[in-house]
């Protein structure tokens, strides 16, 4: 073909999300707000599964927390008419991710699940992803981190433990999905069925309010899900295009 | 190069041979043996490199009894997951829970057997043998009983169901001794005792959340420590989303938001101690507006008669025009329900509170149907409600002690002289006691004035099992079994004690040789139980398939149709609430709560827990006092400034949080934190608000009222940040959570606008 | 731009110049020994602490994940556009009064890019794989990531340290030869070598003079776009005040900015200490003068105009990032800015100010300090007001940034002495362009200075 069709291919191809012309799944989130009590049983759950280092005392005084998932809140309303909502906040795998073009040695991209993947062996720790991060869910490790003996038995040996000059965040439980799909390749060469595996966040939540698939799935609950009429995404307007949709708080 | 001749050459290189060879052989020899790699020719059972294996247990980080389902790897605990066959837990976990793991492998869990030496100040621990140490117990022990002296030993223990508490009671009939008490802060005394006025029954009901379409709750924190907030979290997530076309609505009643108050659809802010006045308020109006229409309507209307809603707003604070709208809706809205606990729970009026919050599940009909209140069957496995000790129970075994009564005391699992206020004295009475035995894992602040210590394994290394309470509408039951090999010289608590009761001489009563041949002969009678499948198989393959589901259960017929004792009626009716000290010179009232992450302080040397922010303030690390924003303003304070909370009984000094859902002249405290003892992460941290409550009782059971204590404020200058992790939890209009009207789709025009605010600093 | 004719002959150039490259007394040696050793403990000392433990060493948290080590590497680049810019620029327009300062501005050009480069490896998490950064053919079969901004940085940083180089290294060749004929020994050897056998024939001159033409046009363009592209690093982003079209001029025209006030400090030193009076004068400064005024205004109306959009906008995040930024945590170091780059400067629009030698070098000093702070709180004040208001914090510098920021003067004071020894840093071809052709007499014995 013609050099400008070949040239207006690539230039397809780029403006794509990771450049695929199709993802192999399309891995979603939907948090249900109506449902989120707070209770933040999704940020040990992730924690215990993600080695995520407890970092102390004086460095979160310094504000430098280390917790894939937060949760986040917001007051309305004084007393005694006070509300508060709570919204947990992860990474929202973007599939116009600002962090994915920002990084100088290309340690972010978008991989064909959708995911926004981490490398950390690739990451000289700029932190400029972090900087580009609207929704400020990239945490950067400042030292190294130490486990006090034995507490280190703990830690999930499917996970890297990162060390210090490098940023990490949410991965969707990566560990999980690689898993569940090579026990998906293994059985038959299937795909992985809806509900077959869950990051810790999800598994674990006691109100269900957190529900994640892959939404190339037309019947898996997180493609009805995100389909309800109560879905929006939090800073649409700045068009990240996240992978996670939130149901509006319902006023009863 | 200098010039070398062969001979010094084969000379320099020989010496230098064996020098190598020698420093090589020293090294060697030095080696940690840890670094050579051990072949797994003979493998532990269960262990396959790289591949993950999942135990089924139960958990023991509340008192709900949650099951749970542990991946381990190579012998090790990795992840702790609710066990979806679990009826309480259906797959889903609370966050302390999840951080179980962290107290199996706590770096300052106890390790060996100890004893203590020296007296007052120079006082330490030595480590000791097992048998030096059970020795030393069980002949005091067996000494007692030949003596029949057994009454002078006491046992203090947390609350334990099942076998283990079967365990218990035996041990104890061996002696003798009717002191066998069962001692947690949170028991829910004041419910158990409603309930049994009530229903007739000591045994908590099941609220069916999940079917349920308004929820009143009259200060019960369901969704994060009362009682089973796993389970009630489902059953919320349920009933609001979870059914097509129908969403419950939960009301909460409290003086402060607690985390069910913020997932409420609206909160009610009622004076503390009066929510049972609340309650009648309601019940009054339901009948008044003949939405009653049982036999006994004029037993209620007598009873309920000066439960007017003028009354009780006054009482209250709660406006009339609330009292009649909730009363209305609360008999409009099929089903509902209403709970109560908590705080509600404790203060002086506690149980007629709580009866009053049953009347009204009553009043609606709600009792045995779905969406509302269902009487749960007799637990399958042992009940043993009796011996719990409430308050004045455990400042009666204080004054035994103190009297000189008690010889031996043995303590498990629970920890007094940190959540029983200094006004019980029980950490002085303690060092009355001639032999305090501890079976702690862990160094907390009875175990510190022990004498001797056998350590027991945690729950993740232990055998045991567990009927939950309440339970979920039919029978449960679950086994706890040990998901890692134990890591230090510990024991079952289980098998600590049926070594007591061998030496002395209880052998022939209490033959087994460990927790899990015991736990398998109690299994015995449930396994009878089955239909004639599960007696087919055998009991080997039935107690192999309860270990691997991880729950046994058992479907009850029908439901029990209830008919309400007349007596009771007459008896219904809610005092004001009584406070310790005078409103001049305490203007506040003091409203301590179980924080989310410690519990009653338990899980305070749990390093996630004290990194994990609560969810209400996003506080680490430290301690506050939350006070209401006008009350703040008038008093000078913001947040930070550390403030002296004084009661009757004590002081504190702790920094001030500004906290817009507490009512004025209420201020809280969470419980957890300020511990003496209890590892490095928990030592020295925060403050404890029970050490400045004062001994109120509530009068039915002896609950410590511990919503009754007043204090006042008084700021002193000082000021510390709070160390926290939100930032301004304010929306600034920016619509990060959005939210919608029932029934109403917001268009997407809406979503991408961005309203003009104020700048503020 | 008069042209001033120095009153001296060319000897007494070559006298004063070679004199200050090969007299070193006490105070120069005491100078180096204080600048290096500062160095030594004030930024590399500090930094290799940092090496060790991680970046916690310095203030940053989450989110204020940049912080002063970012505001200096974007100082130093600013302050390396003046030298060269300048230089070319007035070489372009023939100005005269240059003649004088430019070798010194374009090494002060030079080394504030070396420091800035230095300043990228202690800003990065793990730099001993900032190499990564760089497009080499490698196992990993890996590029760096085109698309970003920071790589853009590096190319354009990259290529900048390359023009400037050849810049100040052609235009001091023949300065080199005529040092080479005036030193022995080791000097000798040196200068032979730098100077790439230069004999002073008309062709070499007028090939000098082209290629030094050809380069000076091509590094106007570059100089603009390097500052562009570092302030991109910041534009791209979608933080709420950084995400600005204007910041490309803003900090280019901050950039020329506090460069030309840096060679103001920088002239008053040379004078002082190589006895350069008669060749740096106060029609420099006068000019010079002229010169930050101008672009103050400019600044300053760039500023007003960051206020306005913010204010006009009407969104929560402007607004909150704008009265963050007047009224918040930072407050004091904003006002102190504006009093420093927009106000005080304002007294240049006295000549007898411009023309005074010492309160120039206050006022450049000032400025420089005005436009530091402009760039801390370009980094801290947007980082600390994002999206989600829960996730707001305070970044505060630590005693290990603080440490380095005062090396990293250091480190350029020593670099710039030993420039001195090796270079000279008046031009000396050119300044004699400007004097009278001396008449062939007998030269009288000059003092000191070999034949």
């Amino acid at each position: 073909m013609s050099l400008f069709s070949r040239f207006m291919d690539g230039w397809r191809k780029y403006r794509k999300p990771g450049y695929y012309d199709e993802f192999d799944y399309h891995w979603t989130m939907t948090i249900d707000l109506d449902k989120c009590t707070g209770c933040e049983a999704c940020v040990t759950a992730c924690q215990a599964e993600n080695n995520i280092p407890v970092v102390g005392e004086d460095e979160m005084a310094k504000g430098r927390e280390m917790q894939w998932i937060r949760i986040e809140r917001y007051w309305e309303g004084e007393y005694p008419n006070a509300k508060l909502s709570f919204i947990p906040m992860m990474c929202q795998h973007c599939d116009a991710a600002p962090c994915e073009t920002v990084c100088p040695v290309g340690a972010t991209y978008h991989n064909q699940d959708g995911l926004n993947a981490q490398i950390y062996n690739r990451c000289i720790g700029t932190r400029a992803c972090a900087v580009y991060c609207p929704y400020e869910v990239r945490y950067f490790n400042y030292y190294d981190h130490e486990w006090d003996s034995p507490l280190e038995q703990q830690l999930n040996p499917d996970v890297t433990v990162r060390g210090k000059g490098v940023m990490e965040k949410c991965t969707f439980c990566i560990q999980r999905i690689r898993q569940a799909k090579d026990v998906a390749k293994d059985d038959d060469r299937r795909r992985v069925q809806d509900g077959e595996m869950q990051p810790a966040c999800v598994q674990t939540c006691p109100t269900k309010a957190l529900v994640f698939g892959d939404r190339k799935e037309h019947e898996s609950q997180v493609y009805k899900s995100m389909n309800d009429p109560r879905n929006y995404r939090v800073l649409d307007e700045l068009n990240t295009d996240s992978s996670v949709f939130y149901l509006k708080k319902v006023d009863a | 190069m200098p010039n070398i001749d062969r001979r010094e050459f084969l000379k320099l290189v020989g010496a230098g041979g064996v020098s190598v060879g020698a420093g090589f052989m020293l090294r060697e020899a030095n080696k940690d043996p840890r670094e050579y790699l051990i072949p797994h020719v003979l493998a532990p059972e269960d262990f396959s490199s790289g591949l993950d294996t999942f135990y089924n247990s139960v958990c023991s980080m509340c008192p709900a009894g949650c099951g749970i389902s542990v991946r381990t790897r190579e012998g090790r605990a990795k992840k702790i997951e609710g066990n979806p066959a679990h009826p309480v837990s259906q797959g889903r976990l609370c966050t302390l829970g999840q951080a179980g793991l962290q107290a199996l492998y706590n770096p300052d869990r106890l390790t060996a057997p100890m004893r203590r030496t020296g007296e007052g100040e120079s006082a330490s621990f030595e480590e000791i043998t097992w048998e030096q140490g059970l020795k030393q117990v069980g002949d005091r022990l067996d000494l007692l009983r030949a003596a029949r002296r057994g009454n002078r030993v006491a046992f203090l223990t947390q609350g334990v169901r099942g076998h283990l508490a079967q365990l218990f009671e035996s041990f104890m009939r061996q002696l003798g001794s009717p002191r066998l008490l069962h001692y947690d802060f949170d028991h829910p005394h004041t419910l158990y005792a409603a309930n049994q006025q009530f229903f007739g029954e000591s045994r908590l009901p099941y609220y069916d959340l999940a079917n349920t379409r308004l929820l009143l709750s009259f200060g019960a924190d369901y969704l994060n420590n009362w009682i089973s907030p796993v389970h009630h979290s489902l059953g919320f997530g349920e009933s609001r989303q979870g059914r097509a076309d129908v969403r419950g609505r939960f009301v909460q009643i409290e003086p402060r938001m607690s985390i069910s108050g913020a997932a409420a659809d609206e909160w009610i802010p009622a004076k503390p101690g009066t929510e049972g006045i609340l309650a009648l308020g309601l019940a009054h109006h339901i009948v008044a507006e003949g939405n009653y229409n049982g036999a006994d309507l004029g037993a209620w209307t007598n009873a309920l008669a000066d439960y007017t809603p003028d009354a009780v707003a006054e009482q209250t604070g709660v406006p009339v025009n609330s009292i009649t709208r909730l009363a209305d809706s609360f008999v409009d809205t099929t089903p509902s329900l209403a709970i109560g606990g908590g705080a509600a729970g404790n203060h002086s009026n506690g149980v007629d509170t709580l009866v009053a919050v049953n009347a009204l599940n009553y009043l609606v009909g709600n009792i045995g149907q779905e969406g509302g209140l269902v009487l749960n069957p007799e637990p399958a496995g042992p009940a043993v409600q009796q011996h719990r000790a409430s308050y004045s129970a455990m400042v009666e075994l204080a004054e035994a002690a103190r009297q000189g009564e008690i010889d031996i005391l043995i303590i498990s699992g629970t920890n007094p002289v940190f959540t029983l206020p200094p006004a019980a004295e029980f950490a002085e009475a303690l060092a009355q006691i001639p032999l305090v035995v501890s079976l702690s894992s862990f160094l907390d602040e009875t175990t510190a004035l022990a004498d001797v210590i056998l350590p027991s394994h945690t729950y993740l290394e232990s055998w045991g099992d567990d009927f939950p309470e309440p339970g979920v509408g039919f029978s449960v039951g679950a086994v706890s079994q040990p998901v890692v090999s134990p890591l230090y010289n510990t024991r079952g608590t289980g098998d600590i004690i049926l070594d007591l009761a061998r030496r002395m001489g209880s052998s022939s009563v209490m033959p087994w040789q460990n927790m899990e041949e015991f736990l398998k002969y109690g299994w015995r009678r449930i396994y009878q139980r089955g239909d004639s499948q599960t007696l087919a198989q055998g009991f080997d393959a039935f107690w192999t398939s309860v270990l691997k589901a991880g729950a046994w259960g058992e479907t009850t017929n029908g439901s029990t149709a209830f008919t309400l004792n007349p007596d009771v009626i007459a008896g219904i009716g809610v005092a004001p609430p009584e406070f310790s000290g005078s409103e001049e010179d305490y203007p506040f009232i003091l409203h301590p709560y179980l924080s989310p992450n410690f519990h009653d302080g338990r899980g305070a040397n749990l390093p996630w827990m004290q990194e994990l922010p609560d969810p209400m303030t996003s506080v680490v690390y430290g301690s506050w006092v939350e006070v209401n924003p006008v009350t703040a303003e008038e008093m000078g304070l913001s947040e930070g400034d550390l403030v002296d909370i004084q009661s009757p009984h004590g002081q504190l000094r702790v920094p001030v949080f500004v906290y817009p859902a507490i009512m004025p002249n209420v201020i809280a405290i969470p419980i957890g934190q300020g511990h003496g003892e209890y590892g490095r992460y928990a030592k020295g941290r925060g403050v404890n608000p029970i050490e400045i409550l004062s001994p109120l009782l509530e009068p039915i059971t002896g609950n410590l009222a511990s919503s009754a204590t007043r204090v006042n404020l008084t700021p002193t200058g000082g000021r510390v940040k709070l160390v926290k992790t939100g930032g301004v939890s304010r929306d600034l209009g920016r619509d990060i959570v959005q939210h919608t009207s029932l029934g109403v789709e917001v268009s997407s025009a809406a979503d991408n606008s961005i309203p003009i605010t104020e700048v503020t600093t | 731009m008069t042209t001033e004719t120095f009153k001296l002959g060319y000897n007494d150039i070559h006298d004063d110049v070679v004199r200050s490259i090969v007299k070193t007394g006490p105070k120069y040696y005491i100078a180096l020994a204080t600048a290096g050793g500062v160095t030594l403990l004030c930024f590399f000392f500090p930094w290799s602490y940092q090496l060790y433990y991680g970046i916690g060493a310095a203030g940053m948290n989450h989110p204020g994940v940049w912080g002063t080590y970012l505001a200096s590497f974007i100082f130093w680049i600013g302050l390396s556009h003046s030298g060269t810019l300048l230089s070319c620029v007035l070489h372009l327009t023939n100005s005269s009064w240059r003649k004088a300062m430019y070798r010194s501005a374009e090494a002060m050009t030079l080394f504030s890019l070396v420091v800035a480069a230095t300043y990228v490896m202690v800003h990065v998490g793990r730099p001993w794989f900032i190499h990564w950064a760089v497009p080499y053919p490698n196992q990993m079969e890996l590029w760096p990531n085109f698309r970003s901004p920071l790589l853009f940085d590096v190319m354009a940083i990259a290529t900048y340290i390359t023009g400037s180089t050849i810049f100040i290294y052609m235009g001091s060749i023949p300065d080199f030869a005529a040092v080479r004929d005036r030193t022995s020994g080791w000097r000798n050897t040196m200068y032979t070598l730098l100077s790439l056998g230069w004999r002073g024939t008309d062709k070499e001159w007028h090939r000098l003079h082209w290629a030094y033409t050809f380069l000076a046009v091509l590094i106007i363009p570059l100089a603009v776009s390097v500052h562009s592209i570092v302030s991109w690093d910041f534009a791209m982003s979608i933080v709420p005040s950084l995400h600005q079209t204007i910041f490309a001029p803003y900090f280019v025209v901050g950039a020329i900015y506090s460069g030309t006030a840096g060679i103001v400090t920088v002239m008053f030193v040379l004078r002082k200490t190589m006895g350069f009076e008669q060749y740096i004068t106060k029609l420099h400064f006068d000019n010079l003068g002229k010169l930050l005024l101008v672009l103050s205004l400019i600044w300053t109306y760039i500023n007003g105009v960051e206020l306005f959009t913010a204010w006009y906008s009407g969104t929560s995040e402007e607004y909150e990032a704008l009265g963050y930024k007047l009224f918040g945590y930072y407050a004091w170091l904003y006002w102190e800015m504006i009093l420093f780059c927009a106000v005080a400067p304002m007294l240049m629009f006295s000549t007898r100010f411009r023309t005074s030698f010492v309160p120039m070098l206050i006022l450049s000093i000032a400025i420089n300090i005005g436009m530091y702070t402009e760039r801390f709180l370009i980094v801290a004040t947007s980082l600390s007001r994002q999206y989600l208001p829960d996730a707001w914090g305070t970044y505060v510098p630590s005693p290990v940034e603080i440490s380095i920021m005062v090396g990293s003067f250091a480190l350029f004071t020593t670099l710039f002495l030993i420039f001195v020894k090796i270079f000279p840093s008046v031009s000396m071809y050119e300044v004699k362009e400007t004097m009278a052709t001396p008449k062939m007499e007998p030269a009288a014995p000059a003092a000191g200075s070999p034949a």
